[in-house]
């Protein structure tokens, strides 16, 4: 079929990245500030982690594998990757809200640039994560947490977690063009559980009884973000693990950045 | 659609596009507005082809799908705005561009409400001012009055004609509505089974059946079948409902003779009409 129009002479307008970027950012921002309360669930659950496993496991720390740690020390890290994954999967539900309300197909129909459209949504949720895991260390301050790093350490953690988050929020997006639909993409951030237990969760390396677990743990990245994390909480400023840790959060955002990046692509092709 | 020459839309009119279901309306509107690829041949809206300049023609159409595409979350001044940004308005103009289409549009009242208060013909108008943000000359609208009461329809349709003759923007529609279409378009397209099977404006496209409808409602439902049989002996004619529609070229001329038939066999007549064809015949036919 040939369809023709007239042609009318107009300037042809460029996609301005960084000013779509800020702008449906920006609107992500306002529409996660309306529903304040939606963040309350996700911070809720870490912090029941951190009550809970503090609660019930802190005993443990005197076993001679724990080295002295304090437990919160030690458990802190879970409860603050737990919500910025959770932070992260809003990214995924914002995105899916968009292609309930057809709102998403609007902005399609704009010459807004597709990279802006899926970036927009993974930032504010990074943002918003980024809120709630910097509220998780202020509550393990009053539970009594002491750092050998202070304020910056804690800052390293939240900074940490934004990358973790990071990861997962192009996953989150990803799972969402994909599947078009909310429940798929909230089943997908099921990932997160191996991830978060298949570690060094609530025991050091050295004390995970079964060899299997072992090695999964060895495998999996969420390890290595926690030691980064228990470094500067529990022995100072060490660059070993830190490095680990942020090696860990890049190998990982490249996967699930492109995953999300050719999915979207894959998607928006009008495909 | 399987059409191998083209048609072309004159600038500055309202053409509709007709067809039955699974005709494939939606499915050129979603191509013409670059949300979907064409499996095969040229597409070019505003000169540019939509498979290779995509973002020339979003630039150059607005565009009002039949789901209303609005944020619930968001004000209509935030999303006008918003749409404003996302079309290279700098700050400024898209909030005054905004400010201006809320009062043509007749939202002043609900400019800073959530969208999720609007009712479904405030959404309708919010999507065809959303369209309507960054002025283009060509705006697409898929079934834009489907699932809205009457009356709201008729006002959609006074406010569309109104933006029309101020912009001169060229309105492509599809409808479900005959009526629409007919008091709307200035041409009609009919497309059956994915090929253009008319397409001229609504006068000629009446004048081409050449002929009026006599439309004769009996007093007793009993009297359908003999009457159709009898009418039916010298004249095209056909059941709908509990009308016997009576085709002639010369209404005017015929009706005397329908008259005598039907007093001839004893028809009480409750209801009886003569009356050009509407755009429905026009598809039936």
């Amino acid at each position: 079929m040939s369809v023709s129009m007239p042609s009318l002479e107009r300037e042809q307008i460029r996609a301005h990245f960084w000013r779509d970027l800020m702008v449906l950012t920006n609107r992500s921002i306002q529409v996660t500030l309306r529903v304040p309360w939606a963040i309350i669930p996700n911070l809720a659950i870490s912090l029941f982690f951190l009550f809970v496993y503090q609660g019930g496991l802190s005993g443990i720390a005197k076993m001679p594998g724990f080295s002295g740690t304090h437990y919160l020390n030690f458990i802190l890290p879970v409860a603050v990757v737990s919500g910025a994954v959770g932070g992260a999967g809003s990214a995924g539900q914002a995105l899916i809200r968009d292609l309930d309300n057809r709102y998403f197909t609007k902005l399609r129909i704009t010459p807004v640039s597709r990279t802006a459209l899926v970036l927009a949504p993974m930032i504010a949720g990074m943002l918003q994560l980024v809120v709630q895991t910097a509220l998780i260390p202020v509550v393990a301050l009053l539970m009594g947490l002491k750092t050998p790093t202070g304020a910056a350490g804690l800052l390293v953690i939240i900074l940490l977690a934004a990358g973790w988050g990071l990861a997962f929020a192009g996953y989150a997006v990803a799972t969402a063009l994909r599947s078009g639909n909310g429940q798929a993409a909230q089943a997908a951030t099921f990932i997160f559980f191996p991830l978060l237990f298949l570690s060094d969760t609530f025991v050091p390396l050295n004390l995970i009884g079964a060899k299997w677990m072992r090695i999964a743990a060895h495998i999996n990245p969420t390890t290595y973000v926690f030691d980064a994390m228990r470094s500067v909480l529990v022995r100072g400023w060490q660059g070993r693990p830190l490095l680990w840790g942020a090696l860990a959060i890049v190998i990982l955002c490249a996967v699930t950045l492109s995953f999300a990046v050719y999915t979207a692509t894959k998607t928006l092709r009008r495909s | 659609m399987h059409n191998d020459s083209p048609f072309w839309c004159v600038q500055g009119i309202i053409y509709g596009f007709l067809g039955p279901n699974g005709a494939g309306k939606s499915t050129l509107i979603q191509i013409l507005t670059t949300l979907m690829l064409p499996t095969e041949g040229h597409v070019h809206v505003a000169g540019y082809d939509v498979v290779h300049h995509p973002n020339q023609v979003r630039s150059n159409i607005g565009v009002a799908l039949q789901d209303t595409g609005v944020d619930p979350m968001l004000t209509g001044r935030e999303l006008l705005q918003i749409q404003g940004r996302l079309f290279n308005l700098s700050r400024p103009e898209a909030k005054s561009r905004a400010t201006s289409l809320l009062s043509q549009f007749g939202l002043e009242e609900a400019a800073d409400k959530r969208i999720r208060t609007y009712s479904g013909g405030m959404r309708r108008r919010l999507d065809l001012a959303l369209a309507l943000v960054h002025q283009p000359p060509i705006l697409f609208l898929d079934e834009p009055t489907t699932g809205l009461a009457p009356v709201n329809r008729t006002a959609l349709w006074k406010l569309l004609q109104a933006v029309q003759k101020q912009t001169g923007v060229t309105v492509f529609l599809t409808t479900q509505y005959l009526e629409e279409a007919d008091a709307l378009c200035d041409n009609i397209g009919i497309i059956h089974q994915g090929q253009m099977i008319a397409e001229d404006s609504p006068q000629t496209l009446k004048r081409r059946l050449e002929r009026d409808v006599i439309e004769l409602e009996p007093a007793h439902t009993s009297d359908l079948n003999p009457l159709l049989q009898r009418i039916g002996s010298t004249y095209e004619a056909a059941q709908d409902r509990n009308v016997i529609r009576v085709f002639t070229p010369h209404g005017a001329s015929a009706i005397g003779q329908v008259l005598a038939d039907v007093s001839a066999i004893g028809v009480e007549l409750a209801g009886l009409k003569v009356a050009p064809p509407t755009i429905d015949m026009c598809f039936l036919s």
